[in-house]
């Protein structure tokens, strides 16, 4: 790597806290998707996303 | 005339079966609010990012032309999608919306809203090359921001309020208030 | 040797003390000891506190001020948008990144504080409510964890070199991270008004 665009230590701090929070908020919204597909099968018995199966 | 045409169409589109869909499942009417809300930072930001260069309160050295330019299209995008899913939500809710006194208000703000920028962008080609890169727009071009400015804060505030039932159909008596937001029965009842 | 790294790396070394305290705290599970400890605080801001009076008892005050911190919010998604797509190379290539992540910053700071302000408003006219919600937590948390990092993190990093001398792929990291956290700061916001 040239010279100029070295990893220093604040380069390498402002990556590690990059990496670090957007695993986690990836992880969260990983997460958040799993349980709302979840409550929509439970709600449906199927993953629908506008149906209502109660109403129709 | 115009409400009982109004409160007919939104009982219209209330026995609609996609209407009743997006009220009755199980996430469809959250995330269309929440889509509608959310697409404010694009649309929003992007307006306000342009109006607050006008007044030279941000990004002073680049040319505000530049950044009414490059923004236009983000701003464009986030106003479609913030029309889309806002015609949805009156779709999915039509006669609470159409008989809200604040969704009319904001109804009105919008017209004026675009007339705004109509007439900014007509004097913002007139007067562009004589000052783009200064950091404070001329006059009338200042006056349009913060009209923008104003007119936007108050459609964000209506659409606030249009969930509250402060001044609903079956709520209030003043006679005044039920003929603005479109209350054909209850005017009649009074 | 030691001695040596000790003094090249203090910000890299700082960060992984920071989340080892973190994980620590965790681990001896001092949040969940902490936890109901607040509820008092959060019932005190909601019952004697004039903002939790003028919330629970003017109902159009409330909203109003909702819909400040609403605007607030669509200024910051506005800033940071401009700005991380910059720095991404996607907007605004014609003018250089420095220039359009420090004319941003003063604004940036500006919303953020009136966020954070109508923000402490509308959790006060609620505050007995929202300590129970998750969701509420998640916000805090991407709220502190985002503030943290445009102020410790990139906006330093940003400041102390020509952007075209930093690595292009941190630059590209931090702007995705910044654009997530914020993201996740305003959907979670608006799940708590689901709730």
């Amino acid at each position: 790597m040239s010279d100029d665009k070295k990893i220093g230590d604040k380069e390498l701090a402002a990556i590690s806290v990059s990496v670090i929070l957007f695993g986690g908020l990836v992880f969260h919204w990983v997460a958040e998707l799993i349980s709302t597909l979840d409550l929509l099968e439970l709600a449906y018995g199927t993953v629908k996303l506008f149906n209502n199966p109660l109403v129709f | 005339m115009i409400n009982e045409l109004l409160l007919q169409f939104g009982q219209w589109m209330e026995a609609q079966q996609y209407s009743q869909m997006l009220v009755a499942g199980y996430y469809s009417y959250s995330w269309l609010e929440a889509t509608h809300v959310l697409t404010l930072m694009i649309s929003i930001g992007s307006l306000f990012i342009i109006d607050f260069r006008m007044l030279g309160w941000i990004l002073p050295n680049v040319s505000a032309s530049t950044i009414a330019d490059r923004l236009h299209k983000p701003m464009m995008i986030g106003f479609a999608i913030m029309f889309i899913t806002g015609f949805l939500l009156v779709y999915a809710k039509p006669v609470e919306t159409i008989q809200s006194l604040w969704f009319r208000i904001k109804m009105v703000l919008l017209v004026l809203a675009f007339i705004n920028a109509w007439v900014f962008n007509a004097r913002m080609k007139a007067a562009d090359g004589n000052w783009g890169n200064g950091s404070v727009a001329p006059r009338n071009l200042r006056g349009g921001a913060i009209l923008s400015l104003v007119i936007w804060c108050g459609v964000v505030t209506m659409g606030r309020y249009i969930p509250y039932d402060w001044v609903d159909c079956d709520k209030t008596q003043n006679s005044t208030i039920l003929w603005a937001a479109g209350c054909v029965d209850q005017l009649k009842a009074l | 040797m030691f001695n040596t790294i000790l003094s090249q790396y203090k910000a890299t070394l700082t960060v992984f003390l920071v989340l080892l305290v973190i994980v620590g705290l965790e681990v001896l599970q001092v949040r969940a000891a902490i936890y109901p400890s607040l509820l008092p605080a959060f019932e005190w801001l909601k019952n004697s506190t004039p903002l939790g009076y003028i919330g629970t008892t003017y109902g159009s005050i409330y909203a109003t001020v909702q819909a400040m911190h609403l605007l607030a919010m669509g200024t910051l998604g506005g800033l940071v948008l401009t700005t991380d797509l910059r720095l991404l190379g996607v907007m605004f290539r014609s003018t250089p990144s420095e220039v359009i992540s420090n004319g941003t910053h003063k604004a940036f700071k500006v919303a953020l504080i009136v966020a954070v302000l109508t923000g402490i408003f509308c959790a006060a006219g609620v505050a007995d409510k929202v300590y129970y919600m998750p969701v509420f937590w998640v916000k805090m948390l991407a709220l502190t964890a985002g503030a943290a990092f445009v102020f410790l993190v990139k906006q330093p990093l940003l400041n102390s070199k020509p952007h075209s001398e930093i690595n292009p792929w941190i630059i590209r990291g931090m702007a995705i991270t910044s654009i997530l956290v914020w993201f996740t700061v305003a959907a979670s916001g608006r799940w708590i008004g689901f709730s």
